[in-house]
């Protein structure tokens, strides 16, 4: 089934957790999944209106979901779902 | 000819950032608005006991000198509005700040301006640097905002050699950027957790239509062959 990437950023959420398998067939089944399991993690990634945030971007495999079918994109059994967020850490900076 | 570089930031990633890029023989302005303090010490490792209390960006550019560089520090956080003055003359930019609307602005100066640029971010265990370049996608094509609750390292943590891998990593980046290497312009680079794994994950990530920086930038997305064909 596809494995959902955890970024170190919002593993607070998942146990700790980096890796997260899921039965699901599109990028947003994969996510509901994994607020099912895991609750308030999709409002860290999708706005009220259910989209992605625009500090967000979601990758399955090497290909941007924008570029896709957004969150509709298919998933299959061996696909990576990375979330990858901007971050604001410089060490303390 | 000399290379000219600004660093904005002199804390974790800055100061790995300074120290490699200052004994390349760049240039350095720094800038940073805070002082040392006992706190930062295991991962500012640049910083000693006795700087406690002093200027970050001073006392780093202290230490590039005393390593046979260039540098110039100033007590300030970097603005768009003071971008000109400060980075006026600068070849190219690098960020390893902790905030994020600095990054962003950071990151739109140099797209407007022209100029290569590194942003570099870490906390906890992982972090991520874009390498970015005139023509090609841009940071806000990949992030269209800066964050709204973004957690910076004195809140949620940042492991100590974390920043010094990444800023390391970001100044190989910077000094190839520095020679006219645009290999990885557009390009995100993403340590997950390195604790774990040291080989990030490198994303080329395309322009993004509509744009709002790409809008104003002095060679937008693709225009690049163009230029280097002329």
């Amino acid at each position: 089934m596809p494995t959902i990437r955890i970024p170190s950023a919002l593993r607070t959420l998942t146990g700790g957790a980096s890796d997260i398998d899921v039965n699901a067939a599109t990028v947003r089944e994969a996510l509901a999944v994994l607020d099912e399991r895991h609750p308030g993690i999709a409002a860290k990634i999708l706005d009220g209106a259910g989209m992605v945030k625009p500090f967000i971007r979601i990758y399955v495999g090497p290909d941007d979901i924008g570029s896709l079918s957004g969150l509709d994109t298919n998933v299959g059994e061996r696909d990576e779902i990375a979330i990858i967020p901007a971050i604001a850490g410089g060490g303390d900076a | 000819m000399t290379t000219r570089a600004t660093i904005v930031g002199a804390g974790g990633l800055g100061g790995p950032l300074a120290l490699c890029l200052g004994a390349a023989g760049v240039e350095l302005t720094i800038v940073d608005p805070d002082v040392v303090e006992v706190s930062n010490l295991h991962r500012q490792i640049h910083f000693t006991q006795s700087d406690i209390g002093t200027p970050k960006a001073a006392r780093l550019a202290d230490a590039v000198v005393a390593a046979g560089g260039s540098a110039r520090g100033f007590q300030t956080r970097w603005r768009a509005e003071d971008a000109e003055d400060i980075s006026g003359d600068a070849d190219l930019i690098v960020d390893g700040c902790d905030d994020p609307a600095t990054k962003f602005a950071v990151a739109d100066w140099a797209i407007a301006a022209g100029r290569p640029y590194v942003i570099a971010a870490a906390i906890r265990y992982g972090g991520n640097i874009v390498v970015g370049a005139p023509g090609h996608a841009c940071y806000r094509c990949l992030f269209e905002e800066p964050p709204l609750d973004a957690g910076t390292c004195s809140e949620v943590g940042v492991l100590g050699p974390v920043v010094g891998a990444i800023g390391g990593v970001a100044g190989a980046l910077a000094i190839g950027l520095a020679a006219g290497d645009r290999t990885h312009a557009g390009s995100i680079f993403v340590f997950d957790d390195l604790r774990r794994s040291q080989e990030p994950r490198i994303v080329r990530f395309a322009p993004r239509p509509g744009c709002s920086a790409c809008a104003r930038a002095a060679i937008p997305p693709g225009e690049h062959a163009i230029k280097v064909a002329r």
